[in-house]
């Protein structure tokens, strides 16, 4: 007999075990006992023929032999009633506590998860994902978007070089945020344009717990007729308010980028304090968090690209992905995120 | 940038409280990030010495110290730990006002205080050790008012300060946003308004466009002008550092007061002595006031003099001309400067000032000048023998600026607000005084606001002055279509794929050093290289996702982890015909046993090919197209002969193998069971460009009968593989599946052959099979094996 033929063979007695005790009326749990579990009874025999089965497969069919013995016992002693004839005790039940079956658990990094609701949001405002190169040219990262060489601004984002160069010969660069997607999609497309990007970005910077050379960034774009900042500040309010649910509010500042003007700061009412407590650690007491950054897209910049500013005008919007994501995971070092410790992915799962 | 109130409340009349002030600025996009007292604030409070330490009866971290205030001896109870005999102390006395409030009498355990020895903290200084009581120094007068050891008590602001903000860059200039935008009267500050005669200096400006004005004050008889404390004390708190020589900081004082840059030239060491602006010649040097040699290039500016630079433009001052102890005549240079050429030279030289940072970001064209009058007065105010010989002011091109026109309904367009006409006239009006009546407005910044450009400018002016709480969040944005890209749609497919098999997702950073570079077989001349990166270790940008994913594993397990299970999504880069490549990898290992945690049952392997071959197939089940070749040329850190190509419609879709042993070595593993996938996602997303319903697979019926399956055990030479003999089953009549179970090798079997053993499950869409239908349909298997293959039956 061959390792198949005995699982064969197993197979066909327990059909025979099972159907014996199901059909109606039962047999005597004492007679199948002897049949099926006695010294000669058909599993007893079975489980002898192993002998002829090379060592190597016999240790797999035995166990398979001896879950097949127990379940018979259990099965019968069911049979047999609730309580027992004689003994101290019932046979135990199953130890339910005893873990579950060890099935595949992993997860998507805790960035994964902040950036797929990002784009949930914006898909649910009708905003469409766009894309962009992370090794960019100066025109793309700087120039189209208002930062004239020798800037100040360009000092907001120490950014790295590499060794290759663009068409104009000039070192190409990792771009230092999300927006030359902007640039980018309207130099594809023809206006109305409502898009987004959720994406790596590079800053020469040392890492602390608040800073990262490489870090990621969301932006959204949308270019019409007649767009304004009030458009802006609704688009802005119910993005916050799908991720933060609808009691937030969201205020805007005064800020400066230089590819948009007016230029605004995204403040969200604090959520994880009640507001005027004057304690909370996550918004300094302040009850306003600094989100992201906004404004209406700087006519140079339409200019760039070929839009007409007295006829187009837009909004943009965007922020820093991990300032998100630490703020939702309770996370305190930027750090965490990058360094890939498993004891910390699998709590976020 | 630092601001002291104080300072900031000289230039309003009835100036806001110094919190009042902060939330003030924060509104018009000035971010106060910090606000603190600095300074003493506190009465009552004397230099007393420690005469006597006793331990206190019912207490153990008590003391009772005598005191002595320099009119007698008092006993007080002190809970410091660093208190000493001998030591001078701030002593408060009953009645005293400290941080927290009036001193009030009191018994500590028993014991009556007559005062009590101060902290830093008690008395409401900042920036002292505030760990135990405040140690005064040796030689502070015994029983003195404490206040006269410290700064007088005022505020320190730190403003956050945005690149264009140039027109904020001094106290009188927050002041100005203050009064413009809150209706405050602002206040001037006092300057020299006599006249001179004469030329003492001449000034010859040979860049016009580089240098549109440049003011120049020449006095005689300033030496031994000494800082009065008054402003040492300011200089001190704006953390810069007063030299005594009113020449040196008066210069600083002015700046920090009005935004304007001034320089002193020595006018004995100038030769001619003559002022010339010009660019600098090539080769040129100049000493610069901090001690270097800097080599000048034409791209800069220096101002000369007869013979030689004496500064570089706008970002320091030579050292030859510079003014010592001894000089007696100056000139006060106090000039406009071209902001990109200022900051250009100051990148090339790599040196950085006060004075460039302002110049950068562009200075008031009107206020050369007044702050070179300034300067002179306080400089006139130290050294009453001092005189002004010249005041000139060169300005070959006068600052003109741009005629805006502003029609309400534009700036409502923009806003998209219904702010009234009066309303934005009002605003208008408070930035430019002058402003004449008449829609469209024609409106002209004043000077100091050269960022306003254009109408979008004025609107961001309309809503500081209003407050951005105008803007409504009212949209009447139409619908338009959304969409994702193919290429987000296949990383999250497989992200969540891999999640579900166990597989942990990770972030990487996209830098790496040549080490790593040469783990993943790269040739430094094919990967990009970082021209400046942070350090060795980021030198390169990653030809492959690998140097990531074995950090990882490396951390993981130096932490007491067994089995390690990730991927990652990133881009990977290379240098392609003089330019650069990038391409998105899902890449992953796995190491240690499949499914991680094992059982009480049993059931966990130690993770193997064939698992990783298993999560790979999981993850392309369902797409058309997919299979495994022999890879033509694998990635060098596989193993060779542990690797498969992976193909998905003619193209490659990756690779899954062993790490090669030599890349285990270089990645310093001990144990090389480590298995690699890396799927690049292009070849996925291309895929993925079908439209959705094109995508989904049509399912085929299935048989209303009973299926009947039979296995079969052959034995066969071992050259043979499985994928030869499953191609070999296509084509058997209502063949189901041949299902491998079982794969022997050893007793029984002759040497060189393996013994495989396979489910074939059968089913027809017309009838239920019989025993001789199937019977035939093995005989006809068997009969094709033992043909191509040579395969008996297994005894």
């Amino acid at each position: 007999m061959n390792a198949t033929e005995w699982k064969e063979k197993l197979s066909a007695i327990r059909d025979s075990f099972s159907a014996s005790i199901t059909q109606k009326p039962a047999e005597n749990p004492e007679a199948l006992e002897l049949r099926f579990l006695g010294r000669k009874g058909e599993l007893a025999l079975l489980l002898r023929d192993l002998k002829d089965i090379p060592l190597e497969e016999r240790k797999p069919l035995g166990a398979l032999g001896n879950t097949a013995k127990q379940e018979f016992e259990a099965k019968l002693a069911e049979l047999k009633g609730a309580a027992p004839a004689a003994g101290p005790a019932a046979a135990p039940g199953l130890d339910l506590t005893l873990p579950g079956a060890p099935l595949p658990k992993g997860g998507l990094h805790p960035l994964t998860h902040v950036m797929n609701r990002l784009a949930e949001a914006f898909l649910k405002l009708g905003f469409t994902m766009a894309d962009g190169p992370l090794v960019e040219d100066d025109y793309h990262n700087f120039e189209a978007l208002n930062f004239p060489p020798f800037h100040p601004a360009r000092d907001m984002q120490d950014t790295f070089y590499v060794d290759a160069k663009d068409q104009s010969g000039k070192f190409m660069l990792l771009r230092t945020h999300t927006s030359p997607v902007q640039v980018r999609s309207m130099e594809k497309a023809e206006p109305p344009l409502r898009v987004f990007h959720t994406g790596r970005v590079f800053r020469s910077e040392a890492v602390d717990a608040s800073h990262s050379f490489a870090f990621h960034q969301i932006e959204g774009l949308y270019v019409d007729k007649g767009v304004s900042m009030a458009d802006l500040k609704w688009t802005a309010d119910a993005f916050m308010k799908d991720l933060f649910g609808s009691g937030v509010k969201t205020r805007f500042n005064p800020s400066y980028f230089p590819f948009v003007e007016p230029g605004a700061e995204v403040d969200m009412s604090c959520v994880f304090c009640k507001s005027g407590s004057g304690r909370c650690p996550v918004c300094k007491g302040t009850g306003w968090l600094e989100l992201m950054g906004a404004g209406m897209v700087h006519p140079n910049v339409l200019k760039g690209c070929n839009y007409d500013p007295e006829k187009w005008s837009g909004f943009a919007f965007g922020g820093g992905i991990e300032r998100f994501a630490m703020l939702l995971y309770g996370i305190s070092d930027m750090r965490m995120l990058y360094e890939n410790d498993l004891r910390v992915l699998k709590q976020v799962g | 940038m630092k601001i002291l109130y104080s300072w900031l409340s000289d230039f309003i009349e009835n100036p806001p409280s110094p919190e009042e002030a902060a939330a003030k600025l924060g509104r018009i996009g000035l971010k106060v990030e910090e606000l603190h007292r600095t300074g003493a604030a506190f009465t009552g409070v004397c230099v007393g010495r420690i005469e006597k330490i006793d331990r206190h009866p019912n207490a153990d971290k008590l003391s009772l110290v005598d005191v002595n205030d320099g009119k007698g001896v008092m006993r007080v109870v002190c809970g410091a730990k660093n208190i000493a005999v001998g030591q001078l102390i701030p002593f408060a006395k009953v009645g005293a006002m400290l941080a927290e409030g009036e001193l009030k009498k009191a018994r500590i355990r028993g014991v009556e205080s007559e005062g009590m020895i101060c902290s830093a903290g008690e008395l409401g200084l900042e920036g002292y050790d505030n760990s135990g009581i405040l140690v005064l120094p040796a030689d502070a007068p015994l029983g003195a008012d404490a206040m006269t050891l410290f700064p007088k008590a005022d505020h320190a602001l730190e403003v956050e300060m945005l690149p264009n903000q140039g027109y904020c860059l001094s106290h009188y200039a927050l002041a100005r946003e203050l009064c413009v935008f809150y209706g405050l009267k602002l206040k001037e500050a006092p300057v020299f308004q006599g006249e001179a005669r004469g030329e003492a200096v001449p000034v010859e400006i040979k860049v016009p466009d580089l240098c549109p004005r440049y003011g120049a004050v020449v006095m005689k008889g300033v030496k031994g002008a000494r800082t009065p404390e008054w402003m040492a004390a300011r200089l001190r708190a704006m953390g810069s550092n007063p030299k005594g020589n009113l020449l040196i900081d008066g210069s600083n004082y002015v700046m920090y007061e009005l935004g304007q840059p001034t320089h002193c030239f020595d006018v004995a060491k100038l030769g001619g002595p003559k002022i010339i602006v010009r660019r600098a010649l090539p080769g040129e040097m100049l000493k610069t006031l901090d001690g270097q040699d800097l080599k000048l290039d034409p791209g800069m500016m220096v101002i000369a003099d007869a013979s030689r630079p004496a500064a570089l433009a706008g970002v320091m001052g030579g050292a030859d001309t510079a003014v010592s102890d001894d000089t007696d005549m100056i000139l006060i240079e106090s000039a406009r400067f071209h902001a990109p050429t200022v900051r250009q030279a100051s990148k090339t030289t790599g040196l950085k000032s006060e004075s460039s940072y302002r110049f950068e970001r562009g200075t008031d064209p009107e206020l050369p000048l007044k702050a070179a009058r300034r300067l002179a007065a306080l400089i006139l105010e130290a050294a009453p023998g001092a005189r002004v010989e010249q005041i000139s002011d060169n300005c070959p091109v006068k600052y003109r600026p741009p005629v805006i026109e502003v029609a309400p309904a534009r700036i409502n367009a923009i806003l998209g607000t219904g702010i009234a006409d009066g309303e934005i006239e009002a605003c208008l009006k408070a930035l430019q005084p002058r402003l004449r009546d008449g829609k469209p407005w024609q409106f002209e910044a004043p000077s100091y606001r050269q960022d306003i450009e254009m109408i979008n400018d004025v609107a961001e002016e309309v809503a500081r002055y209003i407050g951005y709480d105008v803007i409504p969040p009212v949209t009447r944005m139409p619908m338009l279509p959304s969409a994702v890209t193919p290429q987000w749609t296949a990383a999250a497919e497989l992200k969540q794929g891999l999640a579900a098999l166990g597989f942990s997702e990770v972030y990487n950073y996209d830098f790496v050093s040549a080490k790593e570079l040469k783990v993943c077989g790269a040739a430094p001349e094919t990967a990009l290289e970082v021209k400046n990166p942070l350090s060795s270790d980021f030198q390169y940008l990653r030809p492959a996702l690998l140097p990531g994913l074995l950090k990882t594993l490396r951390y993981n397990l130096n932490r007491g982890r067994e089995t390690v299970l990730v991927f990652e999504a990133g881009t990977a880069y290379a240098r392609r015909d003089g330019g650069k490549a990038e391409e998105v990898y899902c890449a992953g290992l796995m190491y240690g046993e499949y499914p991680e945690g094992g059982s009480w049952r049993g059931g966990a392997a130690k993770a193997d090919f064939y698992h990783l071959k298993g999560v790979l197939a999981r993850l392309f089940s369902g797409k058309g197209g997919f299979r495994y070749e022999k890879p033509r040329k694998a990635p060098a850190y596989y193993q060779p002969g542990l690797c498969l190509e992976m193909k998905l419609g003619g193209s490659c879709a990756g690779y899954l193998g062993k790490l090669s042993r030599e890349a285990a070595a270089a990645a310093d593993l001990k144990d090389d069971a480590v298995f690699l996938f890396e799927v690049p996602l292009s070849c996925l997303a291309q895929a993925g460009k079908t439209e959705f319903w094109q995508k989904v697979v049509k399912v085929k019926p299935v048989s209303q009968f009973p299926q009947s399956w039979r296995d079969l055990s052959v034995v066969l030479d071992e050259k043979h593989e499985w994928g030869e003999l499953e191609r070999s089953f296509s084509g058997v009549q209502d063949l189901a599946s041949a299902r491998l179970v079982d794969v022997y090798k050893g007793k029984n079997i002759p040497a060189g052959q393996r013994s495989l053993t396979v489910r074939f499950t059968f089913s027809s869409m017309e009838k239920t099979l019989n025993d001789a239908e199937v019977g035939a349909r093995m005989t006809a298997i068997q009969d094709k094996l033992a043909r191509s293959f040579g395969a008996k039956l297994r005894a």
